[in-house]
């Protein structure tokens, strides 16, 4: 303005009629009655100007200076609004996300190969051997909030709850009450919830960008994965033990497990364990000749997706992760190192015809033949009694040595963070009860990959190998471990075939897979120590096709309850063999073997060795006679003699029955009888000289 | 209290008639055009539901626009006091009684009619202020004690507008106020030591806002990062006004308003049909015609020789321009979606007929330019 010392009256304005100015500031006006106003509008009732109306003149000629001015600011904010309308209009204007193309058009547009790689900063895809996604990263959305900015929380978590009613009323709104600047209300969520919770329209409730571990196929294989933490940190699993690798490579991660394998023996798990209501169940698949992992199921098993909310009991990795006294398919071991040392020949016989009492414990068969049983008969009927005596023979030391070279006394080295160590008496503890207990798979626990491993020694010639979750390239061999010599694998895939044809494993038979193996039932030990009668851990051990060793099947019952079906029998041959048979003819054709029905008699005939074989002339036997078992404890006890130079062929051609023949048939019978005396066998009575063994022998 | 113009034979009812501003009452006609043509379109080319009803509201405005306009312009400065009285009392019976709708107590209903005090107010509160500076004018104008009257005048609507809660409506009545002040010779550093310790205000009153009105300035400050949100309004509103490009699609054209995309674009968001359908020149057609009727207040305002008048035709015509204003800076995304309608052109009955009485009002100012109010004891 002109004065800014005089806003009534400028001092310029002169006064109207042309007299004398009025000195007065405003609020001490001179008085004066002016003269007639020449312009006065006719209708005006003074015709004088008063100094009330100069200074109202004033007045209104500010108002009208300022009218001008607030016209300018009008004039200003409507060109801004102009300048706008012509920016979204024109300039700029905003553009519809909306699809101008038909669909069709975008999907053929789409790129059909499946996403095999993933977006950098992403944790990296896990898939199986043959590339279908196991674990997936996507962008998800998070909801969180600012408590300083809510006002209401307990009204805001309301809200909350009718959208996402998997919130909990009273934690949410605990939380909204916290000092924190940032709480995370929930996770995961989808769009329909984001749109609606933004409709809400809550200040200090806001999204952000997370990422979100998905596991396409929920329970299958879903210890082997594990899982990620909040924070998208693997803790379990594949997840933990390659955490670096996938957050580090974006490349997928290639797992050693056959989906389709997995699936299959999960499924048929699943339904065992369902049909004798066992409370858990485990079962895994195994690359003889590479140590690959190609299913690896525990039950029960849990929805991956939902891992952090699932039972601890329910996460546990019985493959890896627990031990359990091996039992039975332990013989598989007894019988190969005493072969593989020369203690032991097929055609040698065991006392099984009475029970061993030491101390407190006595060792017994589950329907015993109580008669002297030859090494093939010991595997097919399972006698402990007949394991109990080739460990005798072998001794505490050698049989501690052959099974530290099997890797029983370590971790597998699978790459599994559960990978659980053996539960095994330290040497000073090896009593000879451990040593005879071990013998059949007591006294010593190992987890259920531990004996895959070793019966994958055992049947691919000979080479101990390191199991692996991850998948080879193709071609690439991995180094393995000679822990005994071919010809012993040689006897032992036709002891184990034996086991299936004739023994308490035939229910595992497939036709044209040609399946071996070893039943394993193993009393569980209970709480308080010792044993617990009619609960056991039902295992069958097999390899298949036992005439050119392939895979590994390993399936195995916590706890099974025997049914009408079984009569009332509860032992693996009943409820775990038959599972056992039903995944190798299921796996058979998804690893690419066909039935080989057109050679079955040429195959049967190559894997074919008598239950009861005879003996080559000169060469030693254990027997009923006992002579010879002096010798044979001379030998095991001679130093330097693991395998004793002048073994006879113990492929046995020579003498091989013809598979008919191999049955059980009245003719062995009758020899068995001709056989069957001399009980008191000098090996007994050691057996009961050694002294109460340490109560503790069979945990 | 003089009485003699009453009596001034010159100065009958004829004579009023043929001093009202016609040129003015054919441009408001013609901006409810464009509102009567707009809402056919937005009603999908029918007159049913809003532009008949458009026209009948217009038409009744029209005539109480012009009775008011006949109504001594010292009739109503006496009435102005008495006029803010009973707006602060409507407000009152609003905040106890009054209809809730969208979280907020704004209406009163009166015979089927939805009135909303706080529009009354402005108006009320624009004579008062008027009146008082009218008075001022031979007052000690410079006083500051002087201006703390006037003040309080302006801030018990405003808090009470602020409790209903109506921020928008409040924020412009404070404008409105101040406008007042600053055209009747307020010294401008008083205006700058008032608006000092605004940053704080808003402070404060950020952080005792309603849920709803923060999400609406947080959607502002960040519309896109919350396409389906509160920040959808104005996303597909900026979309159906760049849709239109130049010359528009043409009458009836419009898919984003015409496919439901807009809501209430009926009301608030109407701007937006005019825009996608006749383009920048349309929106520029209708931009100048509000122009031209604000500028119109302001003429009339200049030429009007008493204060009070002065101040009543800026008021009103400061009340239009800030509706336009606001409404179609928020259809445009300049400024927060505000709930503002965009005057003569949107629908609803309570806004146009508050908007008419004051363009009654403006009119009686016109045809009483040049009366000078008796002495100044007596009015206020």
């Amino acid at each position: 303005m002109s004065n800014p010392n005089d806003p009534g009256l400028p001092p310029n304005d002169p006064p109207p009629n042309g007299g004398p100015r009025n000195g007065g500031r405003y609020g001490k006006p001179a008085y004066r009655t002016g003269a007639a106003r020449s312009d006065a509008v006719p209708m005006m009732e003074y015709s004088r100007v008063t100094e009330a109306d100069l200074k109202g003149r004033a007045v209104m000629e500010k108002a009208g200076l300022r009218l001008v001015v607030a016209a300018g600011g009008f004039s200003a904010l409507f060109g801004a609004v102009l300048i706008r309308l012509a920016m979204v209009t024109i300039v700029s204007p905003a553009t519809p996300h909306r699809i101008d193309r038909p669909v069709a058009e975008i999907v053929a547009a789409a790129p059909h190969t499946p996403v095999d790689s993933t977006l950098p900063g992403q944790r990296a895809m896990i898939t199986d051997r043959n590339g279908q996604p196991m674990a997936i990263s996507l962008n998800t959305v998070s909801l969180f909030a600012d408590p300083a900015m809510i006002g209401d929380a307990d009204d805001t978590a309301r809200q909350l709850k009718q959208i996402l009613p998997r919130l909990d009323l009273e934690d949410t709104a605990d939380r909204l009450k916290r000092t924190k600047r940032f709480i995370y209300l929930a996770r995961e969520i989808t769009p329909r919830e984001e749109l609606a919770i933004n409709n809400l329209g809550i200040p200090g409730i806001d999204f952000r960008p997370t990422q979100h571990r998905q596991y396409p196929l929920g329970r299958t294989a879903a210890q082997v994965l594990g899982g990620v933490n909040v924070e998208e940190t693997g803790f379990a699993g594949v997840e933990k033990s390659f955490d670096e690798r996938l957050r580090t490579n974006t490349d997928p991660l290639r797992l050693s497990i056959d989906l389709q394998v997995q699936a299959a023996v999960r499924e048929e798990l699943v339904t065992a364990m369902t049909t004798f209501e066992a409370i858990g169940g485990c079962g895994i698949v195994m690359d003889v000749h590479t140590g690959e992992v190609l299913a690896m199921v525990s039950l029960p098993d849990y929805d991956a997706n939902t891992v952090r909310s699932s039972p601890g009991d329910d996460r546990l990795n019985r493959a890896v992760g627990a031990t359990y006294e091996p039992g039975s398919t332990f013989k598989l071991q007894t019988a190969s190192m005493a072969l593989d040392s020369g203690v032991a020949h097929i055609w040698d016989q065991f006392d099984a015809s009475h029970n061993i009492s030491i101390g407190r414990f006595t060792i017994s068969d589950f329907e015993g033949k109580h008669r002297w049983l030859y090494l093939p008969e010991v595997l097919a009927y399972s006698s402990n009694l007949g394991a109990a005596h080739i460990a005798q023979a072998m001794g505490s030391e050698r049989q501690r040595a052959w099974l530290k070279g099997m890797g029983m006394f370590e971790r597998t080295g699978i790459e599994l963070p559960e990978s659980a160590r053996p539960q095994v008496q330290p040497a000073a503890n090896w009593k000879e009860i451990v040593t005879l207990t071990v013998g059949f798979g007591h006294g010593i626990s190992v987890t259920p990959l531990h004996v895959v491993r070793g019966t994958a020694a055992v049947a691919n010639g000979g080479i101990l190998l390191r199991p692996t979750i991850l998948a080879l390239e193709p071609g690439e061999q991995p180094e393995g471990v000679r822990v005994m010599q071919p010809s012993t694998s040689d006897i032992m895939r036709r002891l184990m075939r034996l086991v299936v044809t004739d023994g308490f494993g035939k229910t595992a038979e497939v036709a044209g897979y040609y399946p071996g193996g070893k039943t394993g039932t193993a009393e569980k030990v209970a709480a308080h120590g010792g044993y617990k009668k009619h609960t056991n851990v039902a295992a069958f051990m097999s390899v298949f096709p036992m005439n050119a060793p392939r895979y590994a099947v390993y399936m195995m019952l916590d706890e099974p309850h025997a049914t009408k079906a079984t009569f009332g029998y509860a032992t693996a041959g009943w409820v775990i063999a038959p599972a056992a048979g039903k995944v190798i003819a299921r796996i058979g054709p998804m690893l690419g073997m066909l039935p080989d029905i057109k050679d079955v008699v040429a195959i049967n005939q190559s894997l074919a060795i008598p239950l009861q074989p005879g003996r080559p002339p000169g060469a030693p036997a254990r027997g009923p006679g006992g002579a010879t078992i002096e010798a044979a404890a001379k030998v095991a006890t001679a130093p330097a003699t693991p395998a004793s130079p002048p073994r006879p062929n113990l492929t046995v051609p020579a003498i091989m029955l013809p598979p008919a023949m191999s049955r059980p048939s009245p003719n062995i019978r009758r020899e068995t009888n001709q056989q069957t005396p001399m009980p008191p066998g000098s090996g007994t009575v050691r057996v009961l000289a050694v002294s109460a063994a340490s109560s503790n022998a069979a945990r | 209290m003089d009485r003699r113009l009453w009596r001034e034979p010159s100065f009958d009812l004829m004579a009023k008639i043929l001093q009202v501003n016609w040129l003015y009452v054919i441009l408001l006609c013609c901006l409810a055009g464009v509102g009567y043509i707009t809402l056919y379109s937005a009603a999908g080319g029918s007159p049913e539901p809003y532009a008949t009803r458009h026209a009948m509201r217009f038409a009744v405005g029209v005539l109480i626009m012009l009775s008011i306009g006949l109504v001594d312009i010292r009739v109503i400065a006496r009435l102005a006091w008495p006029a803010w009285v009973g707006g602060v009392v409507l407000l009152g019976l609003v905040l106890r009684m009054g209809h809730v709708g969208k979280g907020a107590q704004r209406w009163l209903d009166v015979g089927g009619l939805q009135l909303q005090p706080s529009e009354l107010m402005k108006l009320a509160l624009v004579l008062a202020l008027a009146a008082w500076f009218h008075r001022a004018s031979r007052e000690r104008v410079g006083n500051p004690l002087f201006l703390i009257p006037p003040l309080i005048a302006i801030l018990i609507p405003v808090g009470l507008i602020l409790k209903e809660p109506n921020l928008g409506t409040a924020v412009i009545t404070l404008m409105l106020g101040g406008a007042i002040f600053f055209a009747a010779g307020v010294r401008w550093w008083k205006f700058v030591m008032v608006l000092l310790p605004v940053p704080l205000v808003v402070k404060f009153a950020y952080a005792h806002m309603h849920d709803y009105q923060r999400a609406r300035i947080d959607t502002f400050m960040h519309p896109e990062s919350d396409p389906l949100g509160a920040g959808y309004n104005i996303i597909q509103s900026k979309i159906a006004l760049g849709s239109g490009g130049m010359w528009g699609k043409g009458f009836l054209q419009g898919t984003q308003a015409h496919l439901d995309f807009l809501p209430e674009k009926q009301t608030d968001f109407i701007f937006t049909i005019i825009g996608e359908e006749w383009g920048f020149a349309g929106g520029i057609v209708v931009m100048g015609l509000l122009g031209l009727i604000i500028i119109g207040g302001m003429l009339i305002a200049l030429r009007c020789r008493n204060q009070f008048g002065r101040l009543v035709a800026l008021g009103i015509s400061c009340n239009f321009f800030l509706y336009v204003f606001v409404n179609i800076a928020m259809v445009m995304g300049v400024i927060p979606v505000g709930g503002v309608p965009l005057p003569l052109v949107s629908h609803g009955g309570s806004a146009m007929l508050t908007v008419m009485v004051g363009f009654g009002v403006l009119m009686s100012v016109h045809v009483h330019r040049d009366v000078v109010f008796a002495d100044a004891d007596d009015d206020g």
